[in-house]
């Protein structure tokens, strides 16, 4: 039944079966990206051809009219800048105030470490929505509902144990002889933590922050929840964008290609991170 | 955002523990242990005024009888014992909804997790370049926000204008202007596919990369052996692949019990009760009654629900070592 071709084991392989194998993920591979495709194609059609009991599988007539029409909505451009805001304070104020932490567990051995990592764990499973009530409240009488802060406050809650956990692996990635012989040579904890660990968590603060920008900007129910329809961001912007005459397909889809873009770019750079990852855990024991 | 998709740990092993660094350290332990809260001190404050005390306000909350009146008044809410949790345990809507969310939870977890493994599995059967095709397409389907996710399925099941309608009546079936959400089974089994179909990619390529973990040399013994490739399955594959399961048939029962955004973006932001889950039911019963605390009684209970999983998920990331 083994067959050894160039050392690779083939176990129980036929060609007809090669061939369904081969044809079967091809199948499965159009099927996934079908919707995907299906977005970009009523995205740079024009209005005839979206509304139409016969669609058309590609856009007769090419036209870029959705995108405009989309970015001239009055909320689009406003919505877009204050995601950013949003998102920029929220990662930011994750990543230093994360940082430290992940040091903390990463690197000291000290009673309570492990009670520590439990919260951190813990909390991620925290189903966020079941804590929005309170916070609306606690915000509320705060005086901080319908303001960019009190979202990126809210953000930041949700990004932080993330981040304490990724950057904790990233930090535990450092051999320990690193920080020992450069504290060997004289250096003091200080001058470790700026010459060694900073640089060589480098790359881990870029993913950590490209994965906390993902997670900041395509949130949309708690800044609906929060704010006033001038204060969303873009994900919010689509769920509530209709018409009195329903919903304007063309112009949504390509508003929701816009929102999607620095997402997908982002996700795509760091997908090695995301997907690694998650084995390097799960085999090891 | 879960602990799950950490970056990995190359200078680590369990089989090395770090224990012969944790002798020298421990002598100057007080000063180190010093510097380590401060450390984490900016974390645990955030964590628990953001955290622990909502988390603490929503379960007095829930023993409270909060309106509209006490939000504008800022007055405190007249306590109302386990009036709430009364109303929601005797009430037939609100075990509609769990048993929903747990049915929903049931049959796209099974699913999902089954399409992930088959996909790994046909992955590693393929020639390489479909494998680099079948990667890219669940990439892309991965990257795209949950919310453009839905909206696309919306679009894609619309009754006059969408493409599955006309795609079915092209095959001869009468679905033009079929509306896909009058009938619940219907509905949820547009939900369903939505779920799946965005979850596949996660649970296939995180599964393929454990199936590099399965040795083939012991595949191959199985095959001279006289073993069935479904014997070598059953035999080999599975439990070398079960601690990886595990987690990630957990991380989507945690999720998908948790379903918000597809039944809320599909029935646009106003999900009849038949379309309810624990989560929109909470926040409608909140944000869209103004019954703070009976949506929090329900948010309570819903995380009492899953507190075995939750429970369950973090034993394992011990288990598994991922927690030194």
């Amino acid at each position: 039944m083994a067959r050894h071709d160039e050392g690779v084991v083939t176990v129980g392989r036929s060609r007809v079966g090669t061939f369904f194998a081969n044809s079967t993920g091809i199948v499965f591979g159009l099927v996934m990206l079908f919707p995907v495709y299906w977005v970009l194609n009523t995205a740079f059609k024009p209005d005839k051809e979206v509304r139409s009991f016969t669609p058309t599988f590609w856009p007769h007539e090419f036209t870029l009219d959705n995108f405009r029409s989309a970015l001239g909505e009055e909320l689009f451009i406003p919505s877009m800048i204050n995601g950013l805001i949003i998102t920029a304070l929220a990662v930011a104020a994750a990543l230093v105030v994360g940082f430290l932490a992940a040091l903390a567990i990463a690197r000291f051995s000290f009673y309570g470490r492990r009670a520590i990592i439990l919260v951190v764990l813990a909390v991620q499973l925290v189903p966020f929505l079941a804590l929005l009530i309170p916070l609306f409240l606690m915000l509320q009488g705060a005086g901080l509902t319908n303001t960019l802060v009190g979202v990126a406050l809210v953000y930041l809650v949700l990004l932080l144990p993330y981040t304490v956990w990724t950057l904790r692996g990233f930090i535990s990635g450092i051999p320990r002889e690193l920080d020992e012989a450069a504290m060997i040579d004289g250096c003091t904890r200080a001058q470790v933590f700026w010459r060694i660990i900073l640089p060589l968590t480098g790359p881990g603060l870029v993913a950590t922050s490209v994965y906390g920008f993902i997670q900041a900007w395509n949130e949309f129910i708690i800044i609906n929840t929060l704010n006033d329809p001038k204060n969303q961001n873009l994900m919010a912007w689509l769920l509530y964008n209709q018409t009195e005459r329903g919903t304007a397909w063309g112009p949504l889809m390509a508003g929701a290609i816009i929102t999607s873009i620095p997402v997908v770019i982002f996700f795509l750079i760091i997908q090695r991170n995301i997907a690694t990852g998650l084995t390097a855990g799960a085999v090891k024991g | 955002m879960y602990a799950v998709d950490s970056p990995p740990t190359p200078a680590r092993s369990p089989q090395t523990p770090p224990a012969q660094h944790a002798k020298p350290v421990r002598r100057r332990s007080q000063r180190e242990a010093r510097v380590a809260w401060l450390l984490s001190l900016p974390t645990l404050v955030i964590l628990i005024a953001m955290l622990a005390y909502p988390l603490y306000r929503m379960i007095v909350l829930s023993f409270q009888n909060m309106r509209l009146k006490e939000l504008f008044s800022g007055a405190t809410p007249p306590w109302a014992g386990f009036d709430q949790y009364t109303k929601a345990l005797t009430d037939g809507v609100f075990w509609g909804v769990v048993g929903r969310t747990a049915a929903f939870t049931v049959v796209s977890v099974s699913l999902s997790v089954l399409a992930g493994l088959g996909i790994a599995l046909l992955m590693r059967r393929v020639h390489s370049k479909v494998r680099i095709f079948m990667m890219v397409a669940m990439m892309f389907v991965w990257a795209l926000p949950q919310l453009v996710a839905a909206q696309s399925f919306r679009w894609l099941t619309d009754s006059d204008f969408g493409v599955l309608n006309y795609v079915l009546t092209k095959l001869g079936l009468d679905y033009a202007t079929h509306s896909w959400f009058v009938n619940p089974w219907e509905g949820w089994t547009v939900i369903t596919v939505l779920v799946v179909w965005a979850g596949i990619p996660f649970l296939a390529i995180s599964l393929s990369a454990g199936l590099t973990q399965v040795p083939k040399e012991l595949l191959e013994a199985a095959t001279v052996d006289g073993a069935t490739p479904w014997q070598a399955l059953r035999n080999i594959t599975l439990p070398i692949l079960k601690p990886l399961l595990t987690i990630v048939t957990t991380l989507s029962v945690i999720w998908n019990f948790g379903l918000f955004t597809q039944n809320w973006a599909l029935r646009d932001g106003h999900p009849e009760p038949v379309y309810q889950t624990l989560a929109t039911f909470s926040y409608t019963q909140a944000f869209g009654r103004s019954n703070y605390s009976y949506g929090s009684a329900i948010a309570v209970i819903t995380v009492l629900l899953m507190l075995g999983v939750m429970i369950f998920y973090i034993r394992q990331m011990f288990k598994i070592g991922e927690v030194d």
